[in-house]
């Protein structure tokens, strides 16, 4: 157990470390990579605590896909870092003091006894948290899975009718198109009488002076 | 399998619009612009047949489904067919200011019903989680229906405030939830009463979690001092969206705000009464006294909301049945006043043209006696003028707390309530005796101008003949929380 | 049970000090003398043009938020994989559920042309 709680407070105190780096860093791309670290470290917590599936999944969506996402938008706003804090000392008195108010309060209520550390019976080795987690999931949870594939269905709507744009300026070809093409879709051959030019036989200088 | 034959057969209205909505979206990639108005019609279609299958399942007892995280009671049907008459007008109104400014597309129509689909799980949640699935179903349409128009800045601004501000408002309610959950061991609001009612109600995190639930939910509501969203996300959404948000989700608020206070967290009503009655009393003196500096109508019918709050909350403040019930009452009316009040904005907008500001207003009655005559009446009822609908929902929300004994709120509710009145009748002075600044012409459709007279003279009528509705919410109330 | 973890542990640490050795071997054995010119940024022997860093085009937020969201999907198959011989018919159908509804999204952006760059 004392290695468990040496590996924990080493994970916490990374975690806490990076937490703060996001919001105190300069660099938005850094701040970013941090937030990278603390969910490493957060996966590497409930590992500890035997939820597999959640650090995995933690690794798997958020440090794969939602940080990807993270760094395309940082890089994307071009975001000047100068201009967002000039009103951090004018609102740092209000915020702060609203700030340490709830802290106090939460360290208060959160470190007191209701929070007490009990004994969790040690899993057997081959007890899967993944194969616990379906058993509800897919039954009792039902009705809120089907509710999450709907929240994720009005999320690619959302995210199409919002950023999705024709562009006009494409100068893309369609080669299906380009193939099925006929000879008659691009050439017309239009009769016409055939007019000969007359030399003309005027003083040159004049024509000169005309064009 | 033959548990999910009847948890199916429960949900039925639910699956209804589930399904068409997912099908009014690939129809949409299918049509011709020009026959969207199919798209329309399947809307409205999709509204009548879950209001049909609502009406068919009706049973006058309470019914659980889904594991007891759905429930099936009489509040929650009324509710629900409340919310698909609201949604019908809503879309009746819409119609011709989408159409002219580019925007009545499939995803409109998708995003309404899947946000009417997120406001029934709402009503129907029985779990801490279906309320907030169905709360983040409806949120996450709302905020891309306010961008909807995304080359107005404005409301791109109105969609980002609203989005940031409610995706707090998500977090505050389920980091309150959790410490419920974490004290109580369950998801369930029945499973949590009783929970509570063996344990020391006086656990500071127990009133952690309560303080979170109640600041999640005033911010839903838009109640003083989580109002801050509510000018800038109706002034800047587009008018038909601003119609949509003011209206039919508060109905879904009220009905989580019932599953999660009144069901769930009754043992701790002393609690909560005393956040609602602060949250009540600063809505109402905020709501009206802010709303006459306004010049914006949009603006002044956000702050007039935030005022009706408040008066809502004086009747879930007495924490009783009668309460809730005129409560429920009050809800409908703000809900039918909403729909006449901004319905009267798209009514005299046209392409290119808002009629957001009061002065748009001036001399409606030489423009259209008619239009000047409906906005008369709704301005009355906002008021709270006898005999309209809104003096009635004044009257028996102020009443239900009187009887609880909060007769200081009370009085005070009066006194701003009269100050209130000034707003709404200057918007009638600037109808009736100003000169009209244009002289455009009215024109709606027909189906909209008659809508909107039967929205109004339901204004006047049942604020003369209350006493259906208010049997039954007062039904409803009593047979869902007992 | 939390034992089974402990190569991976030590696997993360000496990959670690794998990564971390070299540099600071660096550090403390080359040599160091930075001046001015040798920490300015240059392109090509040139001064910097511009700003390293620029816009993106905001087509890739919109692919990488629609891999998100399948990501996710795909998230709540794993559990499902594991116990489907528990769950029955039942779970079986939950889960086509699931996908017929996300199955949707994929065809409404596949028809809006989303996936095409353009």
């Amino acid at each position: 157990m004392i290695f468990n709680d040496f590996i924990f407070y080493t994970l916490a105190a990374i975690l806490l470390f990076a937490g703060i780096r996001v919001i105190t860093t300069r660099n938005p791309v850094y701040a970013a990579l941090h937030l990278v670290l603390a969910f490493f470290t957060a996966a590497g917590i409930w590992l500890l605590l035997e939820a597999e599936f959640l650090a995995i999944a933690l690794v798997l969506v958020y440090v794969g896909a939602v940080m990807v996402l993270f760094l395309f938008v940082v890089m994307m706003l071009d975001i000047n870092l100068d201009k967002l804090r000039e009103g951090f000392w004018d609102y740092l008195p209000m915020a702060g003091t609203i700030g340490l108010l709830m802290a106090v309060e939460m360290v208060m209520i959160l470190s007191g006894k209701y929070f007490a550390p009990t004994t969790v019976a040690s899993k057997s080795a081959d007890y899967s948290n993944t194969a616990e987690l379906g058993r509800v999931l897919y039954t009792d949870y039902l009705l809120p899975f089907e509710l999450a594939s709907v929240v994720l269905l009005v999320a690619i709507i959302a995210a199409i009718v919002l950023t999705l744009r024709d562009r006009q300026d494409s100068k893309s070809m369609n080669p299906a198109e380009q193939v099925l093409v006929k000879k008659q879709d691009r050439l017309r051959i239009v009769k016409m009488d055939a007019v000969v030019e007359t030399p003309s036989v005027e003083d040159p200088k004049a024509d000169k002076e005309k064009s | 399998m033959e548990y999910i034959k009847t948890d199916l057969i429960t949900a039925l209205p639910e699956l209804t619009v589930l399904f068409m909505a997912m099908f009014i979206l690939l129809l949409d990639l299918f049509i011709k612009p020009k026959n969207r108005i199919v798209i329309y019609g399947l809307a409205q279609f999709t509204l009548l047949a879950a209001a049909y299958f609502t009406v068919v399942t009706y049973n006058p007892s309470v019914g659980y489904a889904f594991s007891n995280m759905f429930v099936d009671d009489p509040l929650a049907d009324i509710l629900k067919l409340m919310t698909f008459l609201g949604t019908s007008m809503m879309l009746v109104y819409t119609r011709q200011y989408m159409q002219q400014r580019g925007m009545f597309r499939g995803e409109y129509y998708a995003m309404v019903l899947f946000a009417l689909l997120g406001m029934m799980i709402m009503i129907s949640g029985q779990s801490l989680l279906t309320i907030y699935m169905g709360l983040e179903l409806l949120s996450l349409c709302l905020y891309s229906l306010v961008a909807f128009d995304r080359d107005n800045a404005r409301a791109t601004e109105a969609a980002m405030k609203y989005f940031v501000l409610g995706a707090l408002a998500s977090g505050m309610l389920l980091y309150g939830m959790s410490m419920i959950y974490g004290m109580t061991g369950s998801l369930n609001v029945a499973e949590i009463s009783s929970a509570l009612l063996e344990m020391n109600t006086k656990n500071p995190v127990l009133i952690l979690g309560l303080v979170f639930v109640v600041a999640g939910l005033a911010f839903k509501f838009g109640a003083v001092p989580f109002q801050m969203w509510v000018p800038d996300v109706y002034q800047g959404a587009p008018t038909s969206i601003t119609l949509l948000i003011g209206s039919v989700p508060k109905f879904a608020a009220f009905a989580i705000t019932i599953r999660l206070l009144a069901q769930g967290l009754q043992p701790l009503a002393v609690d909560w009464q005393d956040m609602l009655l602060i949250m009540a009393v600063l809505s109402i003196a905020i709501g009206n006294i802010t709303a006459i500096a306004q010049t914006n109508l949009k603006r002044m019918l956000a702050y007039s909301t935030i005022s009706h709050v408040g008066f809502l909350l004086f009747g879930f403040m007495s924490a009783n049945l009668n309460g809730f019930a005129s409560s429920m009452f009050y809800i409908s009316a703000y809900v039918l006043m909403t729909l006449a009040g901004f319905g009267m904005i798209l009514l005299l907008s046209r392409q290119g043209f808002e009629a957001e500001n009061l002065d748009d207003l001036k001399g409606l009655n030489q423009r259209s006696p008619w239009a000047a005559f409906l906005m008369l009446i709704t301005m009355f009822s906002m008021a709270g003028v006898p005999p309209t609908l809104g003096f009635y929902a004044k009257f028996t929300v102020l009443q239900a707390a009187l009887q609880a004994g909060f007769i200081w709120a009370v009085v005070f509710a009066v006194v701003m309530a009269a100050i209130g009145a000034f707003y709404y009748l200057r918007v009638v002075k600037l109808m009736y005796f100003d000169a009209p600044k244009d002289n455009a012409r009215i024109s709606a459709p027909v189906d909209m101008q008659l809508v909107l007279s039967i929205n109004a003279a339901a204004l006047l009528l049942l604020g003369i003949m209350p006493q259906t509705l208010m049997q039954i919410c007062g039904v409803a109330i009593v047979i869902s929380l007992q | 049970m939390l034992e089974n973890y402990f190569p991976i542990l030590l696997f993360i640490l000496v990959g670690l000090a794998v990564g971390l050795g070299p540099l600071v071997l660096g550090k403390i054995v080359s040599p160091h003398k930075p001046d001015s010119e040798k920490n300015s940024p240059y392109e090509c022997g040139f001064e910097a043009f511009e700003d390293a860093r620029m816009k993106f085009d905001v087509r890739y937020y919109l692919v990488a938020i629609l891999f998100i969201l399948f990501d996710l999907e795909i998230a709540f198959l794993f559990p499902w994989a594991v116990v489907l011989q528990e769950i029955g018919l039942a779970g079986f159908l939950a889960m086509m559920l699931f996908l017929l509804v996300l199955v949707v999204g994929f065809v409404y952006e596949w028809m809006k042309g989303a996936l095409e760059w353009d």
